[in-house]
């Protein structure tokens, strides 16, 4: 036997990208509501990019330095906030590179990390970004000539790998944290890290925009200049203003981020490369009762709907994505009221996006758990009874936290007699989102990637999942547009009328949702089990 | 183990599929297949990868839409009746697609209210199917950390917990270890020597020679050979005659010489 070992050759990042391509292109070969998909992604991205570069270039346009010192810094700053919030919200990650499928191969971690970081960049999100922020390269061209120009474009460029990078490094950091079993208290003190983060920002903008104090915003865009979030970003304006030394310490504090959180995120990757080892839980045992009282606990009935709302309630906290989902919402369903009422705004809107919030985890319910849903059909649950469980085991979860939250954005805004009245838009909303994510989930489910990670989407799901949130989202919102409208013109008398009105409305619309819904299923069990097979 | 006694008038198969077609795309994965499979026997479905047993069987019990054709399951229409058809079938699908975030037992207990079972047979069988088959009645690990071999007997114990009158099994034992596959075999000769029926794909010649009282052979979405495991067999080996029809290539001895 002759084994030759043969030497290692040197590993460009271009393979990845190859592969990323052609992973997308055989994604989509005959699947024709993927290609439209796809299609509908480019034009969104087209759509941004051309927004984007639009509102950069204006300061440029009108010559207006000031106006350019606050948009660049501003928007940039918002920009990569987008670029870490919008995947653990909405988008999840293109894994169409998932890291565990490297793992045996002979590939070095700087290797790997380059490579995936290089694929990552060959997407749609950063191509419209790297599009739009073009506009801020027009502008300090417009204002400091071709020099400012070269140093703004270092600097967009900078400003680009950055975001892309700091995206990856805190959904795998994330994904990491809910994936031990130990430390998922850990990934939610992260998050809440990563939420706070936003606060002071939010809540200077907002206090800066009451006032109309633009001196305020000014001084808060120079001041973010000097951080990681718009150093890049405002290289070109320094430049232009004739602070040429700043540009050297500005592009320092870019590439010292953009190491450090490539090391992050290759150290959390070795986690996600070796994947979800069982560790802690296996091997207990111990007397602990009947079969059905392990699953139903003392309270629920032992019927067919309790067994299910029972499976189903585990399920939202031992299944990672879904209890990814649950932790999201928990904490951006408190931050957000809370920090526009200590803004002393209305906390109308606030309530109805909170609401809305808490729907959107059941867009792809079926998703979830793979093709298990096949042991449901071998016994034959009927499809309203499948709705129903599901819809109660969420409300169940969702409507302690919906009460908590009307309490706690009440009681900080110093407004407790609204709390009654946002309560009621809440589980309104709530219900009318129930009404329309149930026949959606049953109409629109998806495969989700086998992956470790909560966030990783397979590719074109991604803009699947985005798709599917803001269609629901805007659905959600003309549904109950006409209650906001009423609870506005009423003033104090929704203030008593507001929770009863609510539930009503919330309850009629789940319950006309919830029939489709169930009818659907009835007719598509097959095709929906066919729908949510990873491989397939 | 109990099985209800056969209906009265009850038709003599217990599963039977006329003219089943399924079409992935371009590729035709199952074309025209018709079989009967009689009640109380020992069915093996033999074929290498990729054949289309799982299709086939996915079908039969209600998974996958067929393109044409109808499924009988005990009498009853499968896509026209599935209530009636579903509640006298026990399936261990492919892939064990189970509701693997519970624990045994609770998995056990989801079943059994999910097929409409009081709560006292429920606890009672499922202590007895832990017990048997070896999985322990207080273990709360998660079935998603079980091994191979634990998975397919929690999947199994899921599908005898309602006391079926027909086993439908997708490679009952691949990836399980000798000691519980003997247990495994010796659980289904008890249950068809009671009166209930298994069909179970297999590419395993040695097991399906041992078990089945009638086999058939599919190859490229076609069934090529079906009926007592005798006539289909002759005086060859099970061996020879699958290798035979499925056409399976013979070796020259000079190809990968440079191993």
């Amino acid at each position: 036997m002759a084994l030759t070992i043969p030497q290692r050759p040197p590993v460009s990042p271009w393979p990845f990208v190859k592969l990323k391509l052609r992973l997308i292109a055989g994604g989509l070969r005959g699947r024709p509501a993927r290609i439209v998909l796809f299609v509908l992604g480019v034009v969104m991205a087209g759509l941004f990019a051309i927004g984007g570069y639009a509102l950069f270039a204006v300061p440029g346009v009108v010559g207006d330095e000031r106006a350019a010192g606050m948009l660049l810094q501003l928007g940039g700053s918002l920009l990569v906030l987008g670029w870490v919030v919008l995947p653990l919200l909405f988008f999840g990650v293109d894994e169409s590179l998932d890291p565990a499928r490297f793992a045996l191969l002979p590939l070095r971690r700087r290797t790997l990390i380059l490579g995936m970081f290089v694929a990552a960049l060959a997407g749609l999100p950063a191509l419209s970004t790297l599009a739009a922020t073009l506009g801020m390269v027009s502008t300090a061209a417009a204002l400091g000539g071709s020099g400012a120009a070269f140093a703004e474009l270092a600097g967009v460029v900078g400003g680009l790998l950055l975001c892309v990078a700091l995206s990856r490094a805190v959904t795998s950091a994330f994904a990491t944290g809910l994936r031990s079993r130990r430390s998922r208290d850990l990934a939610v003190v992260l998050f809440a890290v990563v939420a706070a983060l936003l606060g002071p920002l939010q809540l200077a903008l907002l206090a800066g925009a009451e006032r109309a104090d633009w001196d305020a915003f000014a001084v808060l865009g120079d001041v973010l200049g000097w951080t990681p979030f718009a150093a890049g970003w405002s290289v070109g304006l320094d430049v232009a203003d004739g602070r040429l030394w700043a540009v050297p310490l500005k592009l320092l504090i870019v590439a010292g981020s953009l190491a450090g959180l490539l090391w992050w995120w290759s150290a959390t990757l070795e986690g996600a490369m070796v994947g979800a080892a069982s560790n802690g839980s296996s091997g207990r045992t111990g007397d602990v009762g009947s079969p059905t009282g392990l699953l139903l606990g003392r309270r629920l009935p032992r019927t067919r709907f309790g067994a299910l709302v029972a499976r189903e309630t585990r399920y939202w906290w031992r299944e990672t994505r879904r209890r990814a989902a649950l932790i999201t919402f928990t904490v951006a369903g408190f931050f957000l009221p809370l920090s526009i009422t200590l803004n002393g705004g209305s906390g109308g809107p606030a309530a109805a996006f909170v609401g809305l919030l808490a729907v959107l985890a059941l867009a792809n319910q079926f998703g979830y758990e793979g093709n298990a849903y096949a042991a449901n059909m071998i016994i034959g649950v009927p499809g309203r009874t499948e709705i129903h469980s599901r819809a109660a085991a969420h409300a169940t979860l969702v409507l302690p936290l919906l009460l908590l939250i009307a309490i706690a954005a009440g009681a900080t805004g110093g407004r407790p007699e609204h709390i009654p009245g946002d309560l009621g838009l809440m589980i309104a909303t709530y219900g009318a989102g129930l009404g329309l994510v149930l026949p959606v989930s049953v109409r629109a489910a998806f495969a989700l990637p086998p992956s470790t990670s909560p966030f990783a989407m397979s590719s074109g799901g991604g803009m699947a999942k985005g798709l599917l949130t803001v269609g629901v989202m805007l659905g959600i919102l003309v549904a109950t547009a006409p209650l906001q409208i009423l609870a506005f013109l009423l003033g104090d008398v929704w203030l008593w009328i507001g929770l009863p009105v609510g539930v009503a409305f919330g309850c009629a619309a789940y319950l006309i949702g919830s029939g489709v819904a169930g009818e659907s299923l009835d007719r598509r069990m097959p095709e929906v089990l066919a729908a949510v097979t990873p491989g397939r | 183990m109990t099985v209800p006694a056969p209906r009265e008038g009850e038709q003599a198969a217990a599963m039977s599929l006329h003219g089943l077609i399924k079409r992935f795309d371009t590729k035709l994965a199952v074309s025209a297949v018709d079989l009967e499979v009689p009640a109380g026997s020992f069915y093996g479905l033999l074929g290498p990868n990729g054949a289309g047993k799982t299709t086939t069987l996915s079908m039969a019990v209600g998974l996958l839409r067929p393109d044409a054709g109808r499924a009988f399951l005990l009498g009853y229409d499968v896509w026209a009746d599935p209530a009636a058809a579903k509640a006298r079938l026990g399936v261990l699908p492919d892939g064990v697609r189970l509701f693997d975030r519970l624990t045994g037992p609770e998995l056990l207990a989801y079943h059994g209210l999910l097929r409409g079972m009081d709560a006292a047979t429920v606890d009672q069988r499922s202590r007895e199917l832990l017990d048997v088959l070896e999985l322990g009645t207080g273990n709360r690990t998660l079935v998603v950390d079980y091994s191979a071999g634990m998975r397919k007997k929690i999947g199994l114990a899921c599908a005898l917990l309602h006391a079926p009158r027909l086993l439908v099994l997708d490679e009952p034992f691949e990836a399980v270890d000798p000691v519980s596959a003997a247990r495994i075999r010796e659980i289904l000769q008890r249950y068809v020597a009671g009166g209930g029926t298994v069909i179970f794909s297999s590419h395993v010649m040695e097991v399906v020679e041992r078990l089945c009282s009638h086999v058939a052979i599919i190859s490229d979405g076609v069934l090529r050979r079906h009926g007592t495991l005798a006539s289909v067999r002759g005086d060859r080996s099970l061996e020879e005659v699958f290798v035979q029809v499925v056409g399976g290539r013979t070796s020259t001895g000079s190809e990968l010489a440079w191993l």
